[in-house]
């Protein structure tokens, strides 16, 4: 069975009465435990796609289906303990909360999402920082982390919640090439270790590279995809 | 990590802000403690000279009297056989602490070459005292001995009517008074104390025995016009009034030779007569014009707290506004990330709480700290013929109302903009990274 699976989802935005279509008809299905990029240039409708698989807004037609489970009809309450328990997210700004240290940004779905008990938590935020380089940058708060540092802690924090599927939306737009590059090594890494489907969009072709599966988006369309056998989780760059 | 540690740093993110708002609201809590504090105290100061010095904390008169109190009429007296019942009732009630029975009347007094107009309460002093500990107290010159501040012979007067009439302790005076049948009758007597002007505006009370005072107005027995009850707790007065009142209401209209204003025919009693209760009571406040100050005063604590409510309301909701108008983008990422709408609503409420409910306690600590200065000062002051010493204490009841109040109405100014965030769509949210 696919993971994601989408039929002839449309979406249309509806700007000063005049509407707008951001996806013209997608059908799709994704795999569990793939490393898919969707690619596109700005405004393509890859961030629109990933909204919806996030399950963040709904489709103005078709259907959405999330391990079989129709995810696209879903009121907030339901569509919010959906993304808590089965979907991870990163963002281009990285978006960690800036009171909280990086411990506690990972922490923060553990507690107001899953509402995990203080011993089970430690030892997997623990792990977790580790294995993405930021055990000793704990207890640093946001400002005190550099642009690859904070997108890293995004990782963690995207993965601590064990989602099925992590959606990351241009991860490395507002990084150099080199922390880019590991980021996206990284979260190869990530997939490998827990078997988590990642999808990413980027119009990035440098990084594109290292997606196992590519669409490419163009006015609301997947106008093509293909496998790259060649992706192996960075050993390339 | 928990909500409340979350909500104390989003304060302490924008501390500027924050602590704008919170010593705002820290100081309109003060303002309501020591103002309160201070209110209480000058009230709590001023009942208790009245009641303690003349009124009592209850009176019981013939029905009407009141109505006619500044004539001090001697035709409105309780009727002789309903004394013993009084009594009965008065000294088997557990919340009365004593009583004093009272003749009060107007007499003119003179040194046998100035003559002035004076109004006197004949009292038993060992009743009188009991009923009215502060009374002795106030006698400045001459016997103030509680059980003898009065005896057989003797007067009390005031300091400006000795002063006037240049009497002195041990001065010969005459009192002249007409009797309710208009007989006038004098009677020579001696200045026994000399008292502080409390007792009125103009200060032209004075204390006379009971026994004198039938003598002069040529009364055998009773003639009392009015009984004044000391409670043993002032907080009861509500309720014993309300019994006592109860109580008296079975005393009905009186035989017809005890029935005031017969004279001339009319009778100033005829209510009591068609079976209603002859005898009427009232509480300290229905008997003393500090009554309506009181009120004003209570009046004014309210308008305090109604200040503050608007104050709290105001800097909590212009906060709270800012905090979700600035935190768009971070609402988005929570929402994203999976918290339910529920528990971002109580994240923004326990912030606008948090601030509130701290400012309230540190407003509570300066308040409590600012009347426990002042206490410790003592300031004094004159209120009409009063020397009053404030002494406030800290008002329990008034903290824990601001501390409630400020609770409530912190989580009312943050409900608007809590449900705002809660209410947000995470895609349109995020768009404001």
């Amino acid at each position: 069975m696919s993971l994601v699976m989408l039929e002839n989802v449309k979406k249309t935005y509806i700007t000063e009465e005049i509407p707008v279509p951001a996806l013209g008809g997608i059908n799709l299905s994704l795999e569990a435990g793939t490393f898919v990029s969707f690619v596109g240039p700005s405004g393509s409708g890859k961030t629109t796609l990933l909204n919806l698989i996030g399950c963040l807004d709904k489709p103005t037609e078709g259907k959405l289906f999330f391990s079989g489970v129709e995810i696209s009809r879903m009121n907030r309450k339901a569509a919010a303990q959906f993304r808590g328990y089965n979907i991870g997210f990163i963002f281009q700004n990285f978006n960690l909360i800036p009171v909280l240290t990086a411990y506690e940004n990972v922490e923060y779905p553990l507690i107001m999402v899953q509402n995990v008990p203080p011993e089970k938590r430690k030892n997997k935020i623990l792990n977790l920082l580790e294995k993405v380089g930021m055990a000793e940058q704990k207890n640093k708060y946001p400002f005190q982390l550099s642009g690859g540092q904070k997108q890293r802690v995004s990782i963690a924090r995207a993965l601590v919640s064990e989602p099925k599927l992590v959606l990351a939306d241009e991860p490395t737009a507002n990084l150099d090439h080199g922390n880019a590059y590991n980021v996206i090594k990284l979260m190869h890494a990530m997939k490998r270790e827990f078997n988590t489907t990642f999808i990413f969009a980027t119009h990035d072709p440098k990084i594109v590279g290292e997606a196992e599966v590519v669409y490419v988006i163009e006015d609301g369309l997947i106008v093509d995809s293909h496998k790259n056998k060649s992706a192996v989780g960075g050993t390339s760059r | 990590m928990n909500i409340i540690k979350i909500a104390w740093r989003n304060l302490l993110r924008y501390k500027r802000r924050t602590l704008l708002s919170s010593a705002l609201i820290a100081v309109g809590v003060t303002l309501v403690i020591v103002f309160g504090g201070i209110g209480n105290s000058f009230k709590n100061e001023v009942i208790g000279i009245l009641t303690n010095t003349t009124l009592g904390d209850i009176q019981i008169h013939r029905k009407g009297y009141v109505s006619s109190i500044d004539s001090l009429p001697l035709d409105f007296t309780i009727p002789e056989q309903a004394l013993p019942r009084i009594e009965t009732l008065l000294s088997n009630d557990s919340d009365v602490k004593a009583y004093s029975e009272r003749i009060r009347f107007g007499a003119l007094i003179s040194n046998f070459s100035q003559t002035t107009n004076m109004r006197f309460t004949a009292v038993y002093p060992e009743e009188e005292s009991e009923t009215c500990p502060g009374l002795p107290k106030r006698i400045k010159e001459g016997d103030a001995n509680p059980y003898t501040f009065i005896k057989p012979g003797w007067i009390v007067i005031p300091q400006n009517i000795a002063a006037g009439l240049n009497l002195k302790v041990g001065s010969d005076a005459v009192l002249v008074a007409t009797n309710k049948d208009g007989s006038v009758n004098g009677l020579n007597l001696r200045i026994s104390g000399i008292s502080e002007n409390i007792l009125g505006p103009q200060g032209k009370d004075g204390y006379i025995h009971i026994d004198d005072a039938r003598s002069l107005l040529r009364i055998e027995s009773g003639g009392i016009t009015e009984i004044a009850i000391k409670l043993k707790n002032f907080g009861t007065l509500a309720k014993t009034y309300s019994r006592l009142k109860n109580d008296l209401s079975d005393f009905k209209g009186p035989q017809a030779s005890n029935a005031p204003g017969t004279k001339n025919g009319s009778s100033p009693n005829k209510q009591a007569q068609a079976g209603g209760s002859i005898l009427e009571i009232h509480t300290w406040e229905e008997l003393s014009p500090f009554a309506s100050i009181a009120q004003i005063v209570s009046l004014l604590i309210i308008v305090v707290r109604v200040v503050l409510i608007f104050i709290v309301l105001v800097s909590i909701l212009n906060v709270m506004v800012m905090s979700v108008y600035e935190r768009v983008g971070e609402i988005g990422t929570i929402a994203s990330i999976g918290t339910l709408p529920s528990r971002i609503m109580a994240l923004f409420l326990t912030e606008g709480l948090a601030l509130g409910f701290l400012s309230a306690i540190a407003g509570s600590i300066l308040g409590s700290l600012t009347l426990l200065v002042i206490s410790a000062s003592k300031p004094h002051f004159r209120f009409g013929m009063m020397n009053l010493i404030l002494t406030p204490q800290i008002p329990a009841g008034e903290v824990v109302l601001a501390l409630v109040s400020v609770v409530i109405i912190s989580l009312m100014a943050s409900f608007q903009p809590a449900l705002k965030a809660s209410r947000m769509q995470p895609v349109e949210a995020l768009r404001h990274v």
